[in-house]
């Protein structure tokens, strides 16, 4: 075969092989980044009061923000009681939630314990909380979908759009599993959030939980962050708690030796 | 074992801590620091035989103990990674066959383990364990 037909036919293969590739508009230069709608508060975030840095001796107390008690109905509280029982009566054999290394969900990662990142690009807000490499993802301009058609996840389905400076956000359809505070909820229930970027290096996110079968009213507490300028985000992969329940006693134990 | 009492002042910042790792638990309820005795922390000396340094804690392994017991090999807690990343610490600071002295929050058990609080390296540098973990009672300064 010769040199000009053996390359014919490795073309014609990769064509065959490719036909996404071979059916792109040929020499179409790359476009330019298309505008990022919104009030800039890309980069890094954390708590203006870390609890995670050991405060020098004498310094004043670490403030932070409190959740408040959910305002839980009778119900939430009957089914809180009844989980207790069950607990004591049936000792648990295995770990769970963080103690499994099992991420913490929305809303706590936004809680930061541990530094945020957030990413903007066009029609998306990006979230990643450094503990357990949470990412969440909120859709820009996108209706919500319907409860029935949420699949219960880690971080739900967000979507957002701007009103001046402030993000306001919907998120549905989390895991029964993932609980602030221990609080119970249902598939109706949904989080709100006034994310509102207060300067160039500040911004806050007012969280108010609603929940028709489980809470006598909204739910509402806020976090505040200042930025980290020039901050990398660690890695976070939670690898080993070396935490097991003791058998006798029902209680975590830490796993010894190498 | 020897009992050090923390002051007045540190016994208060004491407390704020432990609130503050309460409200912090939904998000990073790695495990309950029940387990440690932060009331009762002791002096530990010895060599490093490894050096774990991952998520959602590092650890420590060494051969040592209290000045005067009997060698044991012991098991002790740090923070994330990323947290004693901001406090200082480096991924390669401490390497098996080091001398260190530490101060830990002995487990409840009695079981040759524990949660850091500080820790002297062979260079002289002295690191905490971060905010979580909260102060040491017991000063390394003076250590050789």
């Amino acid at each position: 075969m010769s040199a000009l037909r053996r390359s014919v036919a490795i073309a014609a293969a990769v064509a065959t092989a490719l036909p996404a590739l071979a059916a792109a508009p040929a020499g179409a230069p790359p476009g330019p980044m298309p505008k990022v709608e919104g009030v800039f508060f890309s980069g890094a975030w954390e708590d203006p009061n870390p609890q995670e840095v050991l405060p020098a001796p004498g310094s004043p107390p670490v403030q932070r923000v409190v959740i408040p008690p959910a305002p839980l109905n009778e119900k939430a509280q009957a089914e809180n009681a009844a989980r207790r029982q069950a607990q004591q009566q049936n000792r648990p054999t295995e770990l769970t939630g963080g103690a499994a290394c099992m991420p913490g969900g929305f809303p706590g990662m936004m809680g930061p314990v541990f530094p945020l990142e957030v990413l903007q690009s066009p029609g998306q807000v990006t979230i990643i909380a450094e503990a357990f490499a949470q990412v969440r993802r909120i859709y820009l301009n996108e209706k919500q979908i319907a409860f029935e058609d949420a699949e219960p996840l880690f971080w739900g389905h967000s979507v957002g759009h701007w009103e001046g400076n402030t993000l306001v956000v919907n998120t549905i359809g989390l895991k029964d599993s993932v609980r602030v505070g221990g609080a119970p909820h249902s598939p109706q229930m949904q989080i709100n959030e006034r994310i509102k970027v207060t300067s160039a290096d500040t911004f806050e996110d007012q969280i108010t939980v609603i929940d028709p079968v489980y809470l006598t009213g909204p739910w509402t507490w806020t976090y505040k962050y200042v930025r980290r300028k020039d901050y990398k985000i660690n890695e976070y992969v939670c690898e080993d708690n070396r935490l097991y329940l003791d058998p006798a006693t029902g209680q975590q134990k830490l796993r010894l030796g190498e | 074992m020897q009992v050090f009492r923390s002051g007045g002042r540190r016994a208060i910042h004491l407390g704020v801590l432990v609130t503050g790792l309460l409200a912090a638990g939904a998000a990073i309820a790695h495990h309950s620091f029940a387990m440690f005795d932060s009331e009762h922390q002791v002096k530990i000396s010895g060599q490093i035989t490894k050096f774990d340094w991952t998520n959602p804690h590092i650890y420590l392994f060494i051969t040592g103990g209290e000045a005067g017991a009997e060698a044991k090999a012991w098991t002790i807690e740090g923070a994330s990674p990323g947290i004693l990343n901001r406090v200082g610490w480096k991924f390669n600071m401490i390497k098996a066959g080091d001398k260190v002295t530490m101060v830990i929050a002995p487990l409840r058990s009695g079981e040759p383990g524990g949660l850091l609080k500080e820790i002297k390296l062979p260079d002289g540098r002295i690191f905490n364990n971060g905010g979580f973990a909260g102060p040491s009672t017991i000063s390394l300064k003076d250590e050789p």
